[in-house]
């Protein structure tokens, strides 16, 4: 969608910084840039924010402190009511509020610091910049960390498409790990799908089963590792929809759940429940549409991609395979869910492995 | 164990007799019936361990302490034994004496508004952390006005000395202190104690008030405001809230969240003998706040339409559990049941460094009378005290594990139960 002329100069930041190649220079062979290189919500936020430092018009603590708030609160307003944006790349606004939340509070921490505005201005702006690249040294941390949780033989389920998770992945197949990972499919987005996609071109064999039979894949599974777009203060986690069936199942069948997520994504929430998080977060259904479609009406829809042509994949989907409901049914759609903390084993992170009530810890050292 | 000397008794003593476990309670039983009845030495001195844990001596003086006949003592339940043992106490007992002239109880003389507040203490009149706190420090205020130093004493010791005897005379003839009463009264002696040497009286007096009314201010009062603003977040239009007994941060944060303007309704449950809950119900109506009351055995019928359940806390423990008035831990039992999240409300001031992992070691006795009189008059446990096989017991708080608190609103915000010892450790970084 074409950015509107009136936008706030912010959000046109903030496309910048989370289009493709954004975080890393275009390749030289003309090729189209990997997903891959698109940096994490929370470090596109933050370069957001340093663009406002670095172009401010305010001269003192305070001014610059209220243009920064502004700035937050524009950006988390933008992610909260237009989800299905492609720039957001369906990740919610609970990584884009932390990784924010996370800076506001270093400034007012560096305010009390240091005595002079402009020497103020100047070690944020470093800081910033070395925030930004935290993002990637963060990931391989938590990739040595984690790999050696993956042991040898291993079937390791995941769910949805996460860079972190992959990194961990890749490291443990580079140290000698022979496992196969198992993903469901990840409806709506087909997340489970592009991770399948990505996880196998670092030499992973991965398997693709429905979102419905996370349960009974599970009977099979030594280890869960998934990723987070927000770790919350009571150690519990808020990921992609589908997080918590597996973590639900994971615990029935005593298998350990992991999850892999960088110190930046801690956030100053504490949802009791699945219940409190829809209403804090405002869910809207009208904001995310589901299209019902039954795939077994699809002619083309065979076991091996290859077998299917060009031009058969191209055309529009036929009038029976494609469900239509009244008006009077209210569809549910939301993009992510609640894990509590007791269904976490550990967490990896860029701070070390953590039991989920060390995050509370950590939470308390940085904003008190 | 070889080569140890040998520790025995010389062969020539005759062994004591091996008595039964039956034989030597008795016997502990007798010694502590003359130790209460006589008492006519000047050492008669008890000890007397409160939840807090502390040894508290009584003074031994002129007369000691004679705290009713020795009759009740057959009635004390065994298993509670480690704990002070219920002993009604008249207002001679708190020290409230018609003699003129010197006084005959412990010296110095303690300041009558020591002494009402004892009363208040014992007779129940003042009751919860809060306000047993308030009131404590507000004493403390009156005393410290109307303090005249000794000559030739230092100040700060004097001064010590003059409150400790007050808060001994509360927890030894009164009522034990709860842990609210311990913090604030640990903060007043540092204070005391680091009062400077060369200060003046009207000095030292200033600040000590000063001190003392910002204590109240910050770790009491806006400490509830914070957490009512915190608890806000998590109550929602339609939503059912339910709370038991009486609770001061429950109170301030629900009318908060009335007078913001959020439709809610609240249950409030109840637990005898105290029923504190009445006087709670009454304060919520009157603030325009939709209520239900019921007894505890109505909480099992209630529960499926609650939302949210806010609970108050008489001390947090460092492993993450929480005292509270009896029948707390029930409620919390029975909403983590129904998965409905049970937060508790409680200022930073409540939390103890001890750990407790049941409601039996760290408790309180109440009057076991309470437990047969419901108010119809005459009971049919009436004469429980010459039945030779019955005996009642009235527990006045219960522990509430870890595992059924979803949440404790602080100050500080909302964290979860693992965080107490972590804010231990932040609010003393020694």
């Amino acid at each position: 969608p074409p950015e509107s002329v009136d936008e706030p100069a912010i959000l046109k930041e903030l496309r910048r910084h989370l289009s493709p190649g954004a975080g890393a220079p275009p390749p030289s062979d003309g090729s189209t840039v990997n997903v891959d290189d698109t940096p994490a919500l929370p470090v596109a936020a933050i370069k957001c924010m340093l663009h406002v430092i670095n172009h401010t018009s305010s001269h003192t603590m305070m001014g610059l402190q209220a243009e920064l708030s502004v700035a937050a609160d524009t950006l988390v307003e933008f992610a909260a009511s237009s989800p299905s944006d492609p720039i957001l790349g369906g990740r919610s606004h609970i990584a884009l509020r932390s990784g924010c939340d996370l800076f506001l509070r270093y400034v007012t921490r560096a305010f009390l610091e240091l005595p002079d505005f402009d020497a103020v201005v100047a070690a944020i702006a470093e800081r910033g910049e070395r925030f930004a690249r935290l993002s990637v040294t963060a990931r391989d941390r938590i990739a040595r960390l984690g790999a050696p949780f993956v042991h040898h033989g291993a079937q390791v389920m995941t769910h949805g498409y996460s860079r972190t998770v992959r990194a961990l992945f890749s490291e443990a197949a580079r140290c000698g790990a022979r496992f196969e990972v198992v993903v469901p499919e990840g409806r709506p987005d087909g997340g489970g799908a592009k991770a399948a996609a990505a996880y196998s071109e670092v030499g992973v064999p991965v398997r693709v089963v429905l979102d419905s039979a996370v349960a009974c894949a599970m009977e099979n599974v030594d280890a869960v590792v998934v990723g987070a777009e927000g770790v919350v203060e009571n150690g519990g986690v808020v990921n992609k929809i589908g997080t918590y069936n597996m973590a639900i199942a994971a615990h029935a069948m005593g298998v350990p759940f992991y999850v892999a997520a960088e110190s930046y994504k801690f956030a100053r929430m504490y949802p009791l429940n699945n219940g409190d998080l829809v209403k804090e977060m405002d869910m809207d259904p009208a904001r995310m549409p589901l299209d019902f479609v039954d795939t077994t009406k699809i002619s083309w829809n065979k076991l091996h991609p290859k077998d299917v042509s060009e031009t058969e994949k191209s055309v529009t989907l036929p009038e029976e395979a494609v469900i239509n409901l009244p008006d009077s049914v209210t569809v549910e759609n939301h993009p992510c869910d609640y894990t509590p903390a007791k269904y976490i084993t550990l967490l990896f992170t860029d701070l070390g492995v953590l039991t989920p009530s060390a995050v509370s810890d950590e939470l308390i050292r940085l904003y008190h | 164990m070889s080569g140890k000397p040998n520790k025995g008794p010389p062969k020539d003593v005759e062994k004591k007799p091996k008595l039964s476990k039956a034989e030597r309670r008795a016997l502990q039983e007798a010694q502590r019936a003359t130790k209460a009845a006589g008492g006519g030495k000047g050492g008669g001195g008890g000890t007397a361990v409160g939840p807090g844990g502390k040894n508290t001596t009584v003074p031994g003086t002129g007369d000691a302490v004679a705290t009713t006949s020795p009759v009740g003592l057959s009635n004390d339940v065994q298993e509670f034994s480690h704990l002070p043992p219920y002993r009604e106490k008249s207002p001679a007992d708190c020290g409230l004496t018609l003699s003129a002239g010197a006084p005959s109880g412990p010296s110095p003389a303690l300041h009558p508004s020591v002494l009402a507040l004892g009363l208040q203490y014992a007779d129940g009149s003042v009751r919860g952390a809060n306000a047993r706190c308030k009131a404590m420090m507000g004493v403390f205020k009156d005393v410290i006005r109307d303090f005249e130093p000794s000559p030739g004493k230092i100040l700060s010791q004097d001064l010590d000395h003059t409150i400790k005897s007050a808060f001994q005379h509360w927890t030894t003839k009164c009522r034990t202190h709860s842990v609210s009463m311990g913090s604030a009264f640990s903060f007043l002696k540092s204070l005391v104690a680091g009062l400077s040497r060369d200060i003046t009286e009207k000095e030292a007096k200033e600040e000590l008030t000063e001190q003392i009314d910002f204590y109240l201010h910050e770790r009491l009062d806006f400490a509830g405001k914070v957490i009512a603003s915190h608890a806000g977040k998590k109550i929602r239009n339609g939503d059912v809230i339910l709370t038991y007994g009486r609770s001061s941060a429950v109170e301030t944060l629900l009318r908060r969240a009335r007078d913001d303007g959020k439709n809610f309704r609240v249950v409030v449950v109840d637990g005898r003998p105290l029923l504190e809950g009445k006087v709670f119900i009454r304060a919520l109506a009157g603030h325009g706040i939709p209520c239900t009351y019921i007894l505890l055995s109505g909480l099992s019928y209630v529960m499926r339409e609650v939302s949210i359940v806010f609970l108050g806390a008489a001390a947090l423990m460092s492993n993450g559990s929480v005292l509270g008035r009896a029948g707390t831990a029930t409620v919390a039992l029975a909403a983590r049941a129904s998965n409905v999240p049970v937060l508790f409300g409680c200022e930073t001031y409540k939390i103890s460094n001890r750990i407790q992992l049941e409601s039996i070691t760290g408790n309180e006795l109440g009057n076991p009378d309470d437990v047969k009189d419901t108010g119809a008059g005459t009971s049919a446990l009436d004469d429980w005290k010459d039945a030779p096989n019955l005996k009642l017991l009235n527990l006045l708080y219960d522990l509430t594990p870890s595992e059924f608190v979803s949440g404790i609103v602080t100050e500080m915000g909302i964290l979860p139960p693992s965080s107490v010892a972590v804010l231990i450790r932040e609010m003393n970084p020694q």
